[in-house]
């Protein structure tokens, strides 16, 4: 027994160490590849960030290469970037004239309430459909398996247009004017959070109908549980487990639609600065983004793996 | 930056505008719906853009400029028959050698941090303006071979250019060269990009908050008493607050504003043009922007475009009137000459002069020798196919649905056998293809309140290779001394004949293809009075105000 608790600590450390090592890694390769891919757009960076209508002298063209050394060759402005990243600098965004940093600071918060207020929905909505459908047959299933195709299929640009148009321009529940607030984030979320909810659903409901089919269920069923407390107690433990291999999608799809989102809504966030960056070739803010995107993966993932833990016990060491 | 057409300098010279019979491109004001003005209320006006940097002077966006005119006022003002006020200059004398320009100042003038606007404000904004590290965009170059500014006394500026700079005093009538407290370009200089409270002006409102991705707001400017000569509110603004909300969402915005969340959506499209006029509380103020129309410009300096033939085949091939009222529902007007008839110095004289003649284009084809067909039913000529490449811009500058315009105007082109390739790459490939002559075709208008534009589109000196906008290629003799002219002279005769020649010469050598007139198109809820347009087509809310 003594010799049990260090050995399971450097085993944790050695462990930690490896995870911190991947992060690192994965934040280096996101680093490099966002900015081979936008130092190797053809053309004159200066030119491209000014865009072809503009009547900037030369002098002033030159002053801007300069500012942002745009001047120096390639693996000197790598190497320099690279540089900045470890001190922490994300560099200082081409147009704004402030530091990344902290025009990404503004931006994150609003992203951040946005994408959480529809993760909540999202998985009571898909919690609520599946485990209310699971197993049964009718006219509940059909319009459950219904409504969440059409969410999956959707263009989420319409469906937000949908909601506003049936919320706020009919029916003056939610304002579009205000967006500030709980009440503005309400349509957002929503619109956010159903085509999310939609995978989520199915995939639960499969899990559902797979752990209630397994001879454990029915052992608790004989021990005197409740049909409902099968299903809550046990079988959504088991069938919480695959959502995980989700997670990689649901990040993904949580920035992706936070662009089209932000944008329909004109919210404040990283999604429509993302956009903004990208039509005004801002470099450090749009490799700023990329770099939070893949800590968010990483973070992700490692929160997936502790949910992993909590729900399967026989992976605890 | 980048998604504009930079609402440009140029000069002056009002009377050239009666030219022609062209419509004013001065202010107009919206009715007042019977009453007199009632102080108070807030209105909300949506824009479909937002802009990337709030320093007027470094921006050459056209919403920093539009958004801004709320805080900045500006040396002269120009009226509704084009001529220039006085503003926040009294009087104003110009050198004969037009290399000097000195300013009488009001006395009574204050920014609204309390500090006084005087001589040496217009020397501190003009200096910055000029200097590099301020990587002015479009300032800058509004402000010419400018060689310095000379405080004479408190309230005497004097400007002086290394050159003669006729196009100076409308420059200095836009937003662009509007007044910084100088206190805040010391304390706040690197941080006006950002917007707020640091953008502080002598303007009729105060830009009292910036919430990035979302509004801005504005807030009357209690001592304003200084607005321009001529204008309907003398005073203060009516209005307590004036917000400006991003929706970048076209059908958002319509929608806001049908629901009376908004009382003013900017850039209504087409399409929605309906849910506006249907609405008994909605009125639609549509203005003509002033400068360059949206034109296709044809590349003469490359087969098969140098041949003045194929030109005028493609000039009068396409037929322009039915792309433009189908897609547009009749509310862009169609263009005849390169010119807007919103600026001074447009001439009528083009109109119907270009009809669409798919008999005329094939005939001048066959005279060019684009004579035998391939398999594809394409024109050939020593077995080379007629094909003309006309790059789309990468899809988030495209306005307007201007793809499909050109795919309307590809079709026409089949139908006379000509090939037209329309590749879309990233903005890099596209400035680097268009702009350095290899393409056959560009597409683009330039708003500006000024026939200098003509300058910048056709002169021989404004080669795009070297930062200019004459995508014909051609340095043609007269177009360039007509036009380097008409920028040196004050005589307003002088500028409409040589500023006419130059669009008839234009069209008649067949290197320009006039689309439409892109034209501002705003929903106004019936409730808000006396939104006055500005020569830009820019709305000015100084005299608006709110009906109970």
């Amino acid at each position: 027994m003594k010799t049990q608790a260090p050995a399971r600590r450097a085993r944790a450390l050695r462990a930690g160490a490896a995870r911190l090592a991947g992060v690192v890694a994965v934040l280096w390769g996101a680093a490099t590849l966002a900015f081979l891919a936008l130092a190797l757009i053809p053309g004159d960076p200066v030119t491209i960030l000014l865009g072809p209508f503009t009547t900037a002298s030369q002098e002033i063209r030159d002053q801007i290469a300069a500012d942002h050394g745009l001047d120096r060759p390639l693996h000197e402005r790598y190497l320099a970037y690279l540089g900045r990243l470890v001190t922490g600098d994300l560099g200082e965004s081409y147009q704004l004239q402030k530091p990344v940093s902290a025009v990404l600071g503004e931006a994150i918060g609003p992203t951040v309430a946005l994408a959480l207020t529809a993760v909540v929905l999202a998985v009571t909505i898909a919690i609520v459909s599946a485990v209310l459908t699971a197993g049964r047959e009718g006219r509940l299933r059909g319009l459950a398996t219904g409504w969440e195709l059409i969410a999956v299929s959707l263009p989420s640009h319409w469906f937000g247009i949908l909601l506003l148009t049936a919320f706020s321009f009919q029916l003056q529940l939610f304002p579009v004017v205000g967006g500030v607030g709980p009440q503005a984030l309400v349509l957002p979320a929503l619109t956010l959070a159903l085509p999310i909810a939609g995978v989520l659903a199915q995939v639960l409901r499969e899990g559902l109908e797979a752990a209630l089919a397994q001879p454990f269920a029915v052992t608790a069923r004989a021990r005197g549980l409740s049909r409902r407390q099968v299903r809550l107690r046990h079988a959504l433990r088991h069938a919480a487990a695959p959502l995980a291999t989700l997670s990689g999608w649901l990040a993904g799809t949580l920035l992706g639609g936070a662009v089209i989102v932000e944008t329909v809504f004109g919210r404040p966030g990283l999604g429509a600065l993302a956009l903004q960056s990208a039509m005004n070739k801002d470099m450090p803010v749009l490799i700023g983004i990329v770099l939070v995107s893949a800590l968010v993966f990483v973070a992700l993932s490692a929160l997936i793996d502790a949910f992993h833990l909590l729900v399967d016990p026989r992976l605890r060491p | 930056m980048i998604l504009t057409r930079p609402v440009a300098a140029a000069a002056l010279l009002a009377a050239a505008l009666l030219l022609g019979g062209c419509g004013s491109p001065a202010e107009k004001t919206t009715e007042t719906g019977g009453g007199a003005p009632v102080k108070g209320g807030s209105v909300v006006f949506a824009v479909d853009t937002e802009p990337v940097s709030f320093d007027a002077h470094v921006s050459s966006q056209d919403i920093t400029g539009t958004i801004l005119r709320n805080v900045f006022d500006s040396l002269v003002s120009q009226d509704a028959e084009g001529e220039f006020q006085p503003w926040l200059a009294e009087s104003w004398e110009v050198s004969d050698d037009l290399k000097t320009y000195t300013f009488k100042l009001r006395k009574d003038v204050k920014f609204t941090d309390g500090t006084p606007f005087d001589a040496e404000a217009v020397k501190v904004n003009f200096d910055r303006i000029h200097d590099p590290k301020t990587k002015s965009q479009l300032a800058a170059s509004l402000l010419g071979p400018y060689t310095g500014t000379e405080v004479v006394d408190a309230s005497t500026a004097k400007v002086s250019f290394s050159a003669p700079f006729a196009p100076f005093l409308q420059a200095a009538s836009t937003a662009y060269l509007g007044f910084y407290s100088p206190k805040t370009i010391k304390e706040n200089g690197d941080k006006l990009g950002a917007g707020g409270p640091a953008a502080v002006g002598t303007g009729p409102f105060v830009f009292s908050a910036y919430a990035k991705g979302q509004s801005a707001d504005f807030t009357r400017n209690d001592a304003y008493a200084w607005a321009p000569k001529g204008a309907a509110n003398t005073g203060a603004p009516y209005l307590d607050k004036l917000t400006v909300r991003f929706l970048p969402e076209s059908s958002v915005r319509v929608g806001a504003l049908t629901s009376g969340q908004i009382q003013l959506a900017a850039a209504v499209p087409p399409q929605d043009v309906q849910g506006v006029t249907g609405n008994a509380k909605l009125a639609l103020d549509t203005q003509e922007f002033p400068g360059g129309n949206y034109s296709l410009y044809l590349n003469t300096s490359k087969p098969p475009l140098n041949d003045e033939k194929v030109r005028k085949a493609v000039q009068q091939g396409v037929n322009v009137d039915a792309g433009v009222k189908s897609l547009y529902f009749g509310q862009y007007k169609r263009a005849w000459s390169p010119l807007s008839p919103a600026t001074e110095g447009y001439t009528n004289k083009l109109e119907n002069s270009w009809p669409y003649d798919e008999a005329a284009a094939n005939k001048l084809l066959d005279e060019a020798g684009w004579t035998t067909k391939d398999g594809d039913g394409y024109r050939t000529k020593d077995g080379k196919r007629l094909t003309i490449n006309w790059p789309l811009l990468p899809a988030a500058y495209v306005k307007d649905k201007r793809d499909i315009l050109g795919q309307a105007f590809q079709a026409d082109l089949k139908k006379l056998g000509i090939e037209v390739q329309r590749p879309q790459d990233d903005i890099g490939t596209y400035i680097a293809n268009v702009y350095g002559g290899k393409a056959d075709i560009a597409d683009y208008s330039w708003a500006r309140s000024e026939p200098d534009v003509l300058w910048l589109l056709f002169n021989g000196a404004s080669d795009p290779r070297k930062g200019g906008q004459n995508a014909t290629f051609l340095a043609d003799k007269d177009l360039t001394s007509w036009t380097d002219e008409g920028r040196a002279t004050l005589d307003p005769a002088k500028r409409a004949d040589v500023y006419g020649k130059v669009q008839e010469r234009a069209i008649e050598l067949g290197l320009v293809i006039p689309v439409y007139t892109p034209t501002a198109v705003i929903g106004r809820a019936k409730a808000v009075n006396g939104v006055a347009y500005d020569a830009n087509a820019w709305p000015l809310f100084q005299g608006a105000w709110l009906a109970k």
